[in-house]
């Protein structure tokens, strides 16, 4: 059973990616989607001066603009099972529904990353020009953008799979989402605002948050599976 | 055991219910259907007979009572039980951004088909879609997708398989396709088909079925059908609608 | 069903009679000269206040409220100790043993404040008896919805999700209290009306995964779809609000922490005559609404055997 499972999964990946790389419609939006929230950014921000470090709200805008960003994504790739019908065929054949979760989470976790590397960078060149950057606390970065996208693409499949199926639908996964994302978010940002301010406190800052993130992955990854299969089969 | 082979009956249900509170979608239905016989179910709409396909699809779980697809029960056997069915339904339950062949494929590897691109190849000639596997789904016709829908619904081998109105919204030339499709396959599967099309649904059936509030109005084998008597009794359950 | 209606006004009449009670006493009985729980001759309330990066941040306004009050200032290595006069952000001013001290906002490190000698009624604080009730039964009624819901997935009876919505209706309706109820206090205790204070924060957040837990319900058509959506919420948001809750001691707080416990007498009355009547309070809410639901089941089953 457990070879079937595994390329049931893979077959699933493999589904989400092809599609994804032929359309580039997820990427393509979630992209211009960041990339229009900096400029957001600069208009919030251009009436504040030059005497705030933006080191220390840096952290902030870069966790608001993944977890926007973030619910476009899950909306459509639910959207996308939804249109045809396919979650219904994928339901009908002999998959463990938490393998589905998986296949969904992970796919949308891949997207997401994806997203999250481009802007980063991103961010970086627009509004931490000229600040002083202590390069082995940023390198730790990826460590917490892979543990805050984890918990937000596995809560965020699951809230996603039940919006999908309300009059409300994006609003509804907004309502659902962010006040779960509480938690996440503060350790998210605590943990990178550490990372990029630096210094010896700054990493010991930075694992104490990714010591709450990855708590709150396990808790709710754990619970977000185990609830799965109740939703797909109402 | 009871294996699937030595039960002679596809389908046994026994009261089964499906209810929340006090609306009732599946009220008490028995039914015993034996293996290779062409059931067609009619009633208006809200009579239960899409909810009553999706319990025997192990898409939905029964409030009470029971209900054994080629001897498996549908709550406890339901994973082992979904290799043997297929479902065509009037939506295509195929992605748009996939070409013919991947769409087959993926749910070759759902179904954990042996040598997928053998039987994917044979079931595209089948449908005579073979010429255009390489297109993205989303520039099929109607037509095209019900034929795509058929060969999914076949990859793995179903013994049983479900039809909710499949003719709907076909043009003729995918309509004989169809015809043929299933003349093709009568003789060792079970059917059970949903329609709106008294005429079509008579034709094909061994057994005919009508149901209306969740309730068995009529359930006869079709030698023992009056046609006359019985469009009376659907055209009186047609004011049954939606309570 | 008799029984449900009587229970539920001995309930409410009970619970009335008790709370009033305890705000009686909180008001006319207790208070005077004493502060009560939170602030008495020999405890201390910490208002101490460090960011994530140990950097002294602006408290004046909070200290500003303690005028008159004994206070205890950490400032520049040293421990000075006086009445309060005044705070703002650029100094402190105390009047000490020895004469008027001024601490440069620059210096100041810490703050403790200490009840006062000569007494003084503290009204804002009178909030506390009925705020602390409102807001435990709130997590209480919470934790029986997630309860219920998880009774509804696994038996599938349409009873428990009517008792799991019940449950969280009138937990919004706690919740509700409890937030206005610690909006007069915030106002009382530290003259600002909201501050976005871990604690407060973390409550605010449980409003709005109540509130989502109605939207919920509201968009989704078919009922047993939206039972069982509305379960998995309700499990999913119990198992964060105390992730929540902890995740907020990565912040240190400016909440009153109960430091050492200490209610006597009058006081101590006081309270657990609000606790009771509260608990009284939210059950008979809870019957009273549930009853009502029944009763709106009921017609509704009557009127779809009449259809058949």
């Amino acid at each position: 059973m457990a070879s079937t499972s595994g390329r049931q999964l893979k077959a699933m990946l493999r589904k989400d990616i092809v599609m994804e790389l032929r359309t580039k419609e997820m990427i393509m939006s979630m992209g211009l989607y960041s990339l229009l929230t900096m400029v957001v950014y600069f208009v919030a921000l251009s009436q504040a001066g030059s005497t705030f470090d933006p080191r220390d709200i840096a952290a902030g805008l870069l966790w608001l603009a993944f977890i926007f960003t973030s619910m476009l994504g899950l909306n459509r790739s639910l959207v996308h099972e939804k249109d045809q019908g396919c979650l219904e065929a994928l339901l009908l054949s002999p998959v463990d529904r938490p393998v589905i979760f998986f296949a969904k989470a992970g796919g949308n976790l891949i997207f997401l990353l994806a997203v999250e590397a481009l802007t980063l960078p991103v961010f970086g060149f627009l509004f931490l020009q000229g600040t002083q950057l202590d390069w082995s606390s940023i390198a730790l970065l990826p460590l917490i953008l892979i543990a805050g996208s984890t918990g937000m693409a596995g809560v965020g499949t699951l809230l996603a799979t039940m919006s999908v199926n309300t009059s409300g639908k994006d609003f509804v996964l907004a309502m659902l989402f962010i006040p779960l994302m509480y938690p996440l978010l503060l350790g998210a940002v605590t943990a990178t605002g550490g990372a990029i301010v630096g210094g010896v406190q700054g990493v010991e800052v930075f694992w104490t948050g990714m010591a709450w993130v990855l708590g709150y992955d396990v808790i709710m990854l754990l619970a977000s599976y185990g609830l799965y299969e109740f939703i797909v089969g109402a | 055991m009871n294996e699937g082979q030595t039960q002679p009956l596809a389908l046994e249900i026994r009261d089964l219910t499906r209810a929340f509170g006090v609306r009732k979608a599946l009220d008490g239905i028995d039914i015993e259907l034996p293996k290779g016989a062409f059931l067609s179910i009619f009633g208006p709409n809200g009579a239960g007979k899409t909810t009553l396909v999706k319990v025997l699809t192990t898409l939905l779980n029964p409030t009470s009572g029971s209900a054994h697809v080629l001897g498996r029960d549908v709550v406890v056997d339901a994973v082992e039980l979904r290799t043997h069915i297929g479902l065509i339904s009037h939506s295509p339950l195929l992605y748009p951004d996939l070409t013919a062949e991947e769409n087959l494929l993926f749910f070759a590897d759902m179904y954990g088909v042996e040598k997928p691109h053998v039987r994917v190849s044979e079931l595209l000639e089948a449908v005579e879609l073979d010429h255009r596997k390489l297109d993205l789904t989303r520039n099929f016709s109607r037509g095209m997708l019900q034929r795509l829908s058929i060969a999914r619904a076949l990859l793995h081998r179903p013994e049983v398989l479900f039809l909710d109105e499949p003719y709907s919204g076909l043009d003729p030339h995918a309509m004989d396709i169809l015809d043929g499709l299933i003349a093709q396959i009568r003789g060792d599967h079970t059917f059970v088909m949903i329609s709106h099309d008294l005429d079509k649904g008579l034709e094909l059936c061994s057994h005919a079925l009508i149901l209306a509030r969740g309730r068995v109005v009529l359930y006869e084998p079709r030698e023992a059908i009056d046609d006359a008597a019985f469009r009376q009794t659907y055209r009186s359950t047609v004011g049954m609608g939606v309570s | 069903m008799r029984s449900l209606t009587t229970r539920a006004s001995v309930a409410l009449v009970l619970g009335g009679i008790l709370t009033l009670g305890a705000f009686l006493g909180a008001f006319f009985w207790a208070g005077v000269p004493d502060f009560g729980f939170v602030r008495t001759a020999e405890q201390a309330d910490s208002v101490r206040y460090t960011g994530p990066f140990e950097q002294p941040i602006d408290e004046a306004r909070y200290l500003a409220n303690y005028a008159g009050y004994t206070i205890e200032i950490e400032a520049g290595g040293e421990t000075v100790r006086g009445e309060l006069v005044s705070a703002d952000k650029d100094a402190v001013e105390l009047t000490t043993d020895t004469g008027s001290v001024t601490i440069d906002a620059a210096d100041f490190e810490a703050a403790r404040v200490f009840g006062s000698e000569y007494g003084r009624p503290d009204w804002g604080q009178k909030i506390f008896y009925f705020h602390v009730p409102v807001a435990e039964i709130s997590f209480i009624v919470f934790a029986f919805a997630a309860f219920y819901a998880v009774r509804f997935l696994m038996t599938r009876d349409r009873e428990n999700d009517t008792k799991a919505r019940v449950s969280m209706e009138v937990t919004l309706v706690f919740v509700v209290l409890t937030m206005l109820t610690g909006i007069l206090w915030t106002k009382a205790a530290w003259g600002v009306w909201w501050d976005w204070e871990p604690r407060l924060t973390t409550y605010f957040i449980l409003t709005l995964l109540v509130v989502a837990y109605f939207v919920l319900r509201n968009s989704v058509e078919d009922e047993e779809r939206r039972a069982v959506y509305a379960a998995v919420f309700s499990i999913l948001a119990f198992i964060d609000v105390p992730i929540s809750f902890f995740i907020t001691r990565l912040i240190p707080s400016n909440h009153p922490v109960i430091e050492s416990g200490g209610l006597e007498g009058p006081m101590l009355v006081s309270f657990i005559l609000g606790q009771v009547g509260m608990i009284a309070l939210g059950y008979a809410i809870y019957q009273l609404r549930m009853g009502e639901v029944q009763l709106y089941d009921r017609i509704e089953q009557a009127k779809a055997l009449l259809e058949r």
